[in-house]
């Protein structure tokens, strides 16, 4: 779900819309590589799959699309992977599947492959995500962030720094707001539809104040209170005026539109929008700043979670070697470096943040690396989606306030540990 | 039987054999082997593979989830097929009335239902904007918060479904009503009807099997709603919107719970089975009154 606003397959049918050349060449060796269509100004995969095959001869690369969604995405694994017929050797994976399809037995272990320090350069919150029992099972390729995009123009007119805390921030929204006395100003958007972003948000609404899901062991939310009061806080972020009431039906793309025309002060998102936002078109064309989530009275420093993709081998594939070195090629330095001047992409490989010809194209790199590093993955679990799904609507009913957060905490708790007994 | 007939039906039966046997290779393997999975405990990534019984069945029975996406489904369909029927016949007896412009508005009815549901759902999320959107526009500038606010987002889905399906029952109507004689409606003016008399005396009575077949297909569709929901809402807020399917769905593709997943969808199976014998017997009796 988050990676489909940058990443997005555009209705293609699963194998026979397959992107990319049909080489029928006698190669010795054919590789199939599954992955969501590229968005961009120009998709740089097909370069980079014959520059592989230039690099290793006798071996033929095909690249085939996945189906739009995140979701139709996993159902497309699982029915495949779980059939035992899946066509194909290295995978494009959402960073929150990697543990459950790793546990399924569906991947490779990569550890015997890799270099001692191969993924260092890497993001850690993306190279956690990519372990599970002290293994490597996929490879980081792209990095996501979430971060709280502030309209400048309007901060700066009022003499406000960007906030740190909460607190801060809903004091702004309400200064502006009345010196602005526009009625289609909102203040603070974010997304609270039934769905996977929503559980981001809420997840770092948590950290921010020190709040888990899961804590040491397997215990489920052991700060109970603390995560009552994020609920609560967020409710009263509708209740108040601060943010609008739709935000409960809000994804990605809904938050964007009204915050690029110029109809919001703040919006908690991911680093792909500010390319949007500097579009010629774009109403609040260099007029926005971004800066990392702000905290909650009682806890430690605001977090942003770190999403993003990977790559991973099929356990099953017939030439592991050939696969792997497919992987590890796409996820080099150079390979992520044609990424993203061909598309519009966060690379999960630090350097690139800092490298002078990049930031020239993306300004906004320098600061979003910062936000990257402080970065926290979901829980890195194979029932992360077990998890979220008992989540989502216990978490959605607080929002939209038919549940109190002290009967959303203890129904998501009950469920959660029911699940965790269940399933050993 | 003379031989010759014994000859006849063994090449009857040959000639029929492809038939019978896609028909079991596509739909009857696939039952009976969702229904074997919905016996077992089966989730992969944790390699668990045990025979169940009927624990999912004793679980759905006591899951608020499996009753609440029960309860979701029975009052969208019957809300969302009322309303169907119902604007469905009306609009069909507006166009059979209308002189000028019948083919724009038929071809407007179609395009409507020939959407993909995806793209209608996708059509819909815009429209129920609650600043941008048309509808609340239209409305008077309400801010209603039509698919965040659990009050309103059942009926929210159910406005885009009577939204897409209403041409359906529409043509269906339309079409009978083309093959009603000019000359009763004549008969009956003479005999000193009025509207009201004539359209519950002639036309309704006419329409009866054409409606019945409409209800049919709308309810058995309508038990199964999925991508409406799912793309629009995702089935919150608060599973307010979240159908059988949808829950299926969830515990098929998303956690993996292939067992579970596979009793609820038997479970959908059972109760469009039990409501389509009901239509049939309904049908059946329409068809031997007529």
């Amino acid at each position: 779900m988050l990676l489909i606003r940058i990443v997005l397959v555009l209705g293609c049918v699963l194998a026979a819309a397959a992107c990319g050349d049909r080489s029928t060449g006698s190669a010795a060796v054919t590789l199939v590589f599954k992955h969501a269509k590229i968005l961009g100004p120009s998709d740089p995969v097909p370069r980079l799959l014959r520059e592989f095959e230039a690099r290793n001869p006798g071996v033929r690369v095909r690249s085939e699309s996945l189906p739009w969604s995140s979701d139709e995405q996993h159902q497309f694994y699982v029915v495949n992977l779980e059939g035992g017929n899946a066509g194909v050797d290295v995978l494009m994976l959402d960073v929150i599947w990697v543990p459950e399809f790793a546990q399924a037995g569906w991947l490779l272990d990569l550890t015997p492959f890799l270099e001692p320090s191969e993924l260092d350069g890497h993001f850690p919150a993306a190279i956690e995500a990519a372990r599970a029992h002290g293994r490597v099972w996929a490879l980081p390729w792209f990095m996501n962030v979430g971060l709280l995009y502030y309209r400048k123009d309007l901060l700066d007119k009022y003499g406000l720094r960007p906030p740190e805390t909460y607190a801060e921030l809903i004091a702004q929204v309400r200064r502006i707001k009345s010196g602005e006395r526009d009625p289609r100003l909102d203040g603070f958007l974010w997304q609270g539809k039934q769905y996977e972003g929503m559980v981001v948000n809420v997840l770092e609404g948590f950290w921010a104040n020190d709040a888990r899901v899961l804590g040491p062991s397997d215990t489920v939310f052991p700060e109970p209170e603390r995560a009552e009061e994020v609920l609560a806080f967020l409710r009263a972020l509708i209740e108040e005026g601060i943010s609008p009431a739709w935000v409960t039906a809000a994804d990605e793309e809904l938050t964007r539109r009204p915050f690029q025309d110029g109809r919001a002060i703040f919006l908690r998102s991911w680093p792909y929008a500010m390319d949007l936002f500097g579009l010629p078109d774009s109403v609040v064309r260099g007029k926005v700043g971004i800066a990392p989530l702000p905290r909650h009275a009682r806890g430690t420093r605001g977090v942003g979670s770190s999403g993003g993709a990977h790559l991973g081998v099929y356990r099953q594939t017939r030439h592991p070697e050939a696969a792997v070195a497919l992987a590890r090629f796409l996820a080099s330095e150079v390979a992520e470096r044609a990424m993203v001047e061909g598309a519009a992409l966060s690379p999960s490989r630090m350097a690139l943040y800092h490298d002078a010809d990049l930031v020239r194209g993306h300004p906004s790199f320098p600061a979003i690396h910062t936000l990257a590093m402080a970065a926290q993955p979901r829980p890195v679990t194979p029932y992360y989606l077990m998890l979220s799904t008992v989540l989502q609507p216990e978490l959605s009913a607080a929002l939209v306030g038919i549940k109190t957060p002290r009967q959303a905490v203890a129904g998501a708790r009950y469920q959660i540990r029911h699940l965790l007994q269940s399933v050993r | 039987m003379t031989k010759r007939q014994r000859a006849d039906r063994r090449t009857g039966l040959l000639f029929l054999a492809p038939a019978l046997l896609t028909l079991g290779a596509v739909t009857l393997y696939p039952a009976v082997s969702v229904f074997w999975l919905s016996l077992q405990y089966r989730i992969p990534i944790f390699g668990i593979a045990r025979f169940a019984g009927l624990d999912h069945y004793a679980f759905l029975a006591a899951d608020p989830r499996f009753l609440n996406a029960a309860r979701v489904t029975l009052g969208f369909t019957a809300a969302s097929v009322a309303l169907e029927l119902g604007v469905g016949l009306l609009a069909a007896l507006l166009l059979r009335r209308q002189r000028a412009g019948r083919r724009a508005a038929l071809s407007l009815l179609l395009l409507a239902w020939a959407l993909p549901s995806v793209v209608t759902a996708k059509l819909f999320e815009w429209l129920y904007h609650p600043t941008a959107g048309l509808v609340n526009v239209v409305l008077g500038g309400h801010a209603f918060n039509w698919l965040g606010d659990p009050r309103l987002a059942v009926a929210g889905v159910i406005l885009a479904d009577v939204w897409r399906t209403m041409p359906f029952v529409a043509l269906l109507c339309y079409a009978r009503l083309l093959t009603i004689s000019p000359e009763l409606y004549e008969a009956a003016r003479v005999d000193g009807a009025g509207g009201l008399a004539i359209f519950r005396r002639i036309t309704f009575p006419l329409l009866r099997s054409v409606l019945l077949i409409a209800l049919s297909f709308r309810t058995l569709d309508a038990l199964r709603a999925f991508d409406l929901m799912f793309v629009l809402t995702g089935g919150g807020p608060a599973n307010t919107t979240e159908t059988l399917t949808v829950y299926a769905y969830r515990s098929l593709f998303q956690t993996l719970q292939l067992g579970l997943g596979s009793a609820i969808g038997v479970a959908v199976f059972a109760l469009v089975m039990l409501v389509a014998w009901v239509y049939l017997g309904m049908l059946h009796r329409e068809g031997t009154a007529a």
